[in-house]
């Protein structure tokens, strides 16, 4: 009872989240400065007819929402419109079939571009938090479990060194080293590939992955790192350690049947905090890298001014990552049993 | 507990501070990588060998020239030096960071304390809004904002300041309710304060090292933010920042040209400044708020043995189960002398016998109990005396076979039962694993029959077996911890304060129940107490211990009604006795002495109402006086 | 009304909320912290309340103090309601009821010197400009046991012992002259060698300053010589009242006897029989029908399961409320 209590809670909270998120996505880019149709379409050869057919057909024309006929500057209009016609419902309707709008640069449909580079970078996330989770956590056990000895220093120093260092940065000095080490420096696979073997292909992929991978890997396990060092150091000073020990089992046991599943549990919370700030890092990787996902489209939209590629792909981000919090909540449920019972 | 005394104790005092800051390395490197940037950027113009605004005679030939002479970091893209640009770029890199989390700080401070005080709708409100900013990717929102207005530097400080206050929001209101939540904040109620005043004299100083501590780390945030903002070419452009610059170098052929200067330069000066700040953070946080960095699983101190200082004397007839010699325990703290916590104690414990171990909070009664299967915390050391259990000597076992003996031999319940358990494991599994440990040959299928007949030893009903310590009540959890040191049959069984934080029948439940399993199953138990009364109640021999040393060591009722030593004597005259309601208490007047200020004499001499010359100069050894009463006073020695 | 009750509480009352209604359960259920509490207090007089953990004694504190509202019942002093008073009426009347914590580490203000924390009050109530504001601290503090006053002024608490901030509790109540001092559990925390000094001040301030005391307590032993009166609180309500003597010596309710005789007596020759409840306090939520006390009472019979037992007079002075004492 009071489990699905809590899980009701936390999905109707995300639920809430998201749809706070959509609202906010819809209404920024028409608060902030900068028409869209003029700012997207910055061809000085387009006449003001072929400006007003863009205009109508993105939506533009219509109404943002009943008595606002636009928000920058601010327009009162008609409060007796019909709220279907407005482009807040539209944008609604559409979002509901999924429809996000078509390119202002390649004329695609958005949401088609958003779902073929999506996967590159789940792919990319996935490999670099898992390999940064569990270099960080072992490093972080070591440190805690030799706290306070030169062992335990150098590993703190690593760490809080790899967390200070910006995330373009490492990928830019990795690229540097990798292009003067024969490391493929661009895409996530070498043109021409799809003639080879099934195998090489993903030998191929791997091998451009090597270098994101590897800057993904270092900046997240500083931090992972720490907090697993402190989390485990608060648990093994804990009373209950001290009753493992007097009931005579091992150190080794004691770690594994005491202290680790415990010392992860505020390490989950985290890891789902920072998912946030974990897509940061990704857009910044796939730019230096040009690996094609979504932080990349990002990128090039924000360059080209693709204002609906770029409303899309911050839609797409902060649903995944509200999403994503939510698992680690549901993940914390089962982990804790004091979350479980009452 | 000592730990949190110091936490909380401690006034955040200037000089204070000053003292323990000094000594701390991490937050000192990281503070003077801090003022040298921002000398760096204060100075620039002084510091930088050409003037960055003036763009004269650049050809083609100057761009991307390697370190030289002239220029001792090359030349960049547009044939500028690098040093001087790097230089300047400090300005606009420490400006924006500043200025940024100063805003942030501003926001997130004001709402943190806002929801921490005023709770309810309020609190409710600001939370949930900084869970939804928490969770909308703080990048991207960042560029789009950027992206959509212009890319100047109020607007980036303005963009940074508004979306970096969520942490410090959520860190101040949980300290405002941890302030909040302790009773100095009900006293300045009691006394009339209203809600200003609280926050003014009491939410806000103990607020505020975090806010320090959050400050530093929102502004490494912010300069990384920064950075990262202008890499990806939404910097402001008339102000050349370390990201602008690596914007530039990477977009305009650094890397093709191999033009590693360009881009290794700008880079070390944001790593420069971010570790500054963390491990500046990361020091604040360790002098405002000290943890001790040890645990439980470090390595212990060897044993030390003086056969110089042990008794000659062995004792007659059939020896005990449990003969501790002349034990002495020292807390060694680096740079300055041993805390001598525990010193000579000796004491015998025979089958079934109960023994009370009487003394006041930090007499070492508790490291006395610790040291005896050798779980000191690792500043703690036998340095000198014996162990000595079912004729072997525990002091001289290696680890492995100190492991066969623990539980098994002799098992501990500890004070806190709610935190000797551990939390996320249920109280079955807790007391199969010792008897899984211990007894391998026991048969799998009848493990669980065993927890359920262990748990009913104690009065716990069989459904509780899978239940977790959380699920207990307060006396079930001390129960479910006895049925636990109950599981490999030991002979002897260490109570340390069993019923302490407990309510009075809740008590007299476990102790009738420790009674009861003594007797049924010829236990003898160490039984380690504040309480006067319980252990007239229950022991056969009582140990009065005061400042790590024996008061007096004696036949229970030798003690209540024939004590020797002043401290029993006057210890006796501050309890409480409830058939003689009419009877004024006495106490004792002063307090303990500190284990690192130890008294020259006798230990309790500046207490003691019968102290004479002597007893300031010299320490009783430790008298007997027939039928093993033992009283270190000078007084008995005279009488003797 | 006699002129002597100038502290006079009658059927107070506080129920908590516990777990709003929400879409997945429509029960809301209260705890019942005190259930009808009734009692007076003579000037300089000392009251001592006992109970075990859960009995309410502590929201009894809050609700004399007016830091929680009652949800029935009054509270009158010196012949005037104070149960809902303004913000105004309430400070004013803080300057003549006081409290004193269990814990004196968590009660003083780490960043705040001796002299801050017992001037404090003064300033708080505008009286910290008068010119005898030193002498009233100085006072204070001595009365308080903290002689010299000097030594201590500039000193900060973690600097003190446990005994000696208690002190400075005690001394910052005693700086607004209070007619009441409410002590919570003050010696529970402190090592039993320092118990008694604390006690005994607080015994000699009612006889050097007319200050009555409300001593909460769950140790029995620990009230035996100082209080006049004794009140025993079971789930919310109090049990049996009565001289310290009376009740001591002469107990009537079934859960007295047995709380008296659990008390551990510091000799060795006087072991008896102890009356050992089995159970626990129930939860306050679900308070069992008829007499509370009834599940755990040794001594009840089927009419407890079903009637509430009214107080019976024993003396001028001493009341229980036991069905076997109704005749």
């Amino acid at each position: 009872m009071k489990r699905w209590r809590y899980l009701s809670g936390k999905i109707s909270w995300a639920l809430f989240t998201i749809l706070f998120v959509i609202v906010l996505n819809f209404f920024l880019f028409r608060i902030l400065p900068g028409d869209p149709a003029r700012a997207g379409v910055r061809d000085p050869r387009l006449t003001r007819e072929n400006i007003e057919a863009i205009r109508v057909r993105y939506g533009l024309d219509k109404p943002i929402i009943n008595c606002f006929e636009s928000l920058n500057p601010v327009k009162i209009g008609s409060c007796v419109v019909n709220p279907l016609d407005t482009q807040f419902f539209i944008y609604i309707g559409n979002l509901l079939q999924g429809d996000m709008m078509i390119s202002f640069h390649t004329n695609r449909p958005v949401t088609e571009i958003l779902s073929e580079r999506l996967w590159n970078t789940v792919i990319l996330i996935g490999a670099g938090q898992i390999l940064a989770i569990i270099v960080g956590v072992l490093f972080g056990m070591f440190s805690a479990w030799k706290a306070r000895t030169s062992l335990d220093y150098a590993s703190l120093t690593i760490s809080l060194v790899a967390w200070s260092i910006p995330t373009f940065w490492l990928g830019v000095i990795l690229l540097f080293w990798g292009s003067n080490n024969g490391m493929p420096i661009a895409g996530m696979s070498t043109p021409g590939m799809s003639s080879y073997p099934l195998l090489t292909q993903w030998g191929d992929i791997a091998r451009h992955m090597f270098l994101p991978t590897l800057t993904y890997t270092i900046v997240y396990m500083g931090e992972y790192m720490l907090i697993m060092r402190s989390s485990l150091l608060d648990v093994l000073s804990e009373d209950y350690i001290l009753t493992a020990k007097a009931k005579g089992l091992s150190i080794f046991q004691i770690l594994k049947d005491h202290a680790i599943k415990n010392a992860m549990l505020p390490l989950v919370t985290i890891i789902a905090i920072n998912l946030g700030f974990t897509v940061g890092g990704v857009i910044q990787i796939e730019t230096v890298f040009s690996w094609p996902g979504l932080g990349m489209t990002t990128v090039e939209a924000l360059n080209r001014r693709d204002f609906p590629v770029l409303q899309g792909a911050f839609l797409l981000i902060a649903v995944a990552v509200i999403l994503s919090n939510l698992l680690a909540d549901l993940a914390y449920s089962y982990l804790d049993p004091r979350v479980k019972t009452e | 507990m000592e730990a949190q005394i110091t936490t909380t104790a401690t006034a955040p005092r200037f000089q204070e501070f000053w003292r323990v800051f000094r000594r701390n390395y991490m937050g000192l490197v990281g503070f003077i990588m801090l003022v040298v940037a921002i000398f760096v950027a204060l100075f620039a113009p002084a510091l930088s060998p050409y003037d960055p605004s003036s763009t004269l005679n650049v050809t083609t030939s100057d761009i991307y020239n390697p370190p030289s002479a002239a220029h001792w970091l090359g030349t960049d893209d547009a044939g500028q030096d690098v040093l001087t640009n790097f230089i300047f770029g400090a300005r606009v890199s420490l400006t924006i960071g500043f200025f940024a989390a100063f805003i942030s700080l501003v926001i997130g401070g004001v709402l943190g304390i806002i929801a921490g005080f005023y709770g309810g709708r309020t609190e409710e409100l600001i939370m949930r809004f900084t869970d939804i900013m928490l969770v909308i990717p703080d990048l991207p929102l960042m560029m789009v904002v950027i992206a959509l207005t212009k890319p100047s530097i109020f607007n980036i400080i303005l963009v940074i300041g508004l979306l970096y206050w969520t942490t410090t929001a959520r860190m101040v209101r949980s300290q405002t309710l941890a302030v909040k939540s302790r009773k100095f904040v009900l006293r300045a109620r009691a006394i009339g304060s209203g809600k200003r005043h609280i926050i003014r004299r009491h939410i806000l100083p103990l607020v505020l090292p975090i806010l320090v501590v959050q400050a530093v780390l929102v502004v490494s945030s912010a300069v990384l933010a920064e950075s990262t903002l202008s890499f990806l070419g939404l910097g402001d452009p008339t102000a050349l920042s370390w990201g602008q610059m690596l914007n530039y170098a990477f977009g305009r052929g650094a890397m093709s040209t191999g033009a590693w200067w360009a881009l290794v330069v700008p880079g070390f000066g944001i790593v420069w400044v971010v570790l500054g700040l963390t491990l500046l953070g990361q020091g604040l946080e360790q002098v405002l708020n000290p943890r001790l960095d040890t645990h439980h699983l470090m390595p212990g101190r060897p044993v030390v043995r003086n056969e110089a200082n042990e008794d000659a004397e062995k004792p007659t007839g059939k020896s005990p189960l449990l003969e501790v010699r002349n034990l002495s325990i020292h807390y060694i703290n680096e740079g300055s002398p041993p805390a001598r916590a525990v010193e000579n104690i000796s004491f015998n414990l025979r089958e079934g016998e109960l023994i009370g171990l009487v003394g006041e909070s930090g007499c070492g009664k508790t490291t006395l109990m610790l040291s005896l299967l050798r779980l000191l915390p690792s500043a703690g050391q036998i340095v000198n005396g014996r162990v000595i259990f079912n004729g072997r000597d525990l002091t001289a076992l290696t680890e492995d076979e100190l492991n066969s003996v623990r539980w098994s031999g002799i098992s501990i319940v500890f004070q806190g039962a709610m935190n000797a358990l551990n939390p996320v494991r249920t109280v079955g599994e807790q007391i199969a694993e010792a008897i899984i440990k211990h007894l391998p040959d026991f048969p799998r299928e009848s493990l669980s029959a065993r927890v359920v007949e262990l748990l009913d030893l104690v009065g716990i009903a069989a459904d509780h077996k899978d239940h977790f310590p959380h699920q207990y009540s307060g006396g079930m959890r001390q129960r479910a911890m006895i049925a636990m040191a109950l599981a490999c049959n030991p002979q002897v069984i260490i109570a340390d304060e069993p019923t302490t934080a407990l309510d009075v029948m809740i008590q007299a439940q476990i102790l009738e129940l420790l009674d009861k399993l003594r007797k049924k199953l010829g236990l003898a138990i160490v039984f380690v107490t504040h309480d006067l009364g319980v252990v007239a109640e229950m022991c056969d021999k009582v140990l009065v211990m005061y400042g790590g040393v024996t008061a007096e060591y004696a036949d229970v009722d030798v003690i209540y009604n024939n004590p020797k030593h002043p401290y029993t004597q006057e210890l006796l005259k501050a309890f409480p006795d409830l058939t003689k309601p009419k009877k004024k208490l006495s106490s004792i007047p002063g307090y303990p002495p500190r284990l690192d200020a130890l008294p020259a004499g006798c230990r309790f001499a500046p207490r003691c109402p019968a102290a004479f010359n002597r007893c300031h100069t010299e320490q009783p050894s430790l008298h007997k006086l027939g039928d093993g009463h033992i009283a270190s006073c000078h007084l008995v020695e005279a009488s003797k | 009304m006699s002129a002597d009750n100038f502290l006079e509480v009658r059927g107070l009352k506080k129920y908590f909320d516990v777990g709003r209604p929400t879409w997945f359960s429509g029960e809301s259920r209260s705890l019942h912290a005190v259930d009808g509490v009734d009692f007076t207090l003579r000037h300089s007089e000392v009251i001592a309340l006992v109970g075990e953990s859960g009995c309410g004694k502590s929201t009894l504190a809050l609700l004399l103090m007016g830091l929680e509202d009652p949800t029935a019942g009054t509270v009158t002093f010196e012949g005037r309601d104070i149960t809902h008073l303004d913000d105004h009426q309430r400070k004013d009347l803080r300057r003549k009821i006081q409290m004193v914590f269990q814990d004196p580490y968590e009660s003083l203000n780490p960043t705040q010197n001796i002299e801050e924390i017992v001037t404090e009050p003064l300033a708080v109530h505008g009286i910290a400009n008068t010119p005898d504001r030193d002498e009233r601290v100085k006072k204070a503090m001595e009365d308080a046991g903290l002689k010299p006053a000097e030594v201590y002024l500039k000193r900060y608490p973690h600097e003190l012992s446990g005994g000696q901030r208690q002190r400075v509790v005690i001394a910052a109540a005693l700086v607004l002259e209070p007619e009441i001092i409410l002590a919570d559990e003050p010696v529970s925390m402190l090592d039993v060698s320092i118990r008694a000094e604390i006690i005994n001040l607080l015994a000699e301030l009612r006889i050097t300053r007319q200050i009555a005391v409300i001593f909460i307590t769950h140790d029995l032993g620990s009230v035996g010589f100082f209080a006049d009166r004794v009140a025993v609180m079971y789930l919310g309500r109090i049990v049996e009242i009565g001289t310290m003597l009376e009740v001591l010596e002469k107990p009537q309710h079934p859960y007295t006897k047995a709380l008296i005789s659990v008390i551990p007596v510091p000799n060795p020759r006087l072991r008896h029989e102890r009356i050992i409840l089995q159970g626990e306090t129930p939860n306050p939520i679900d308070i069992p029908s008829g007499c509370r006390f009834h599940p755990r009472c040794p001594v009840a019979f089927a009419t407890c399961k079903v009637s509430d037992p009214p107080f019976v007079t024993l003396s001028k002075t001493h009341q229980a409320a036991c069905l076997l004492l109704v005749k």
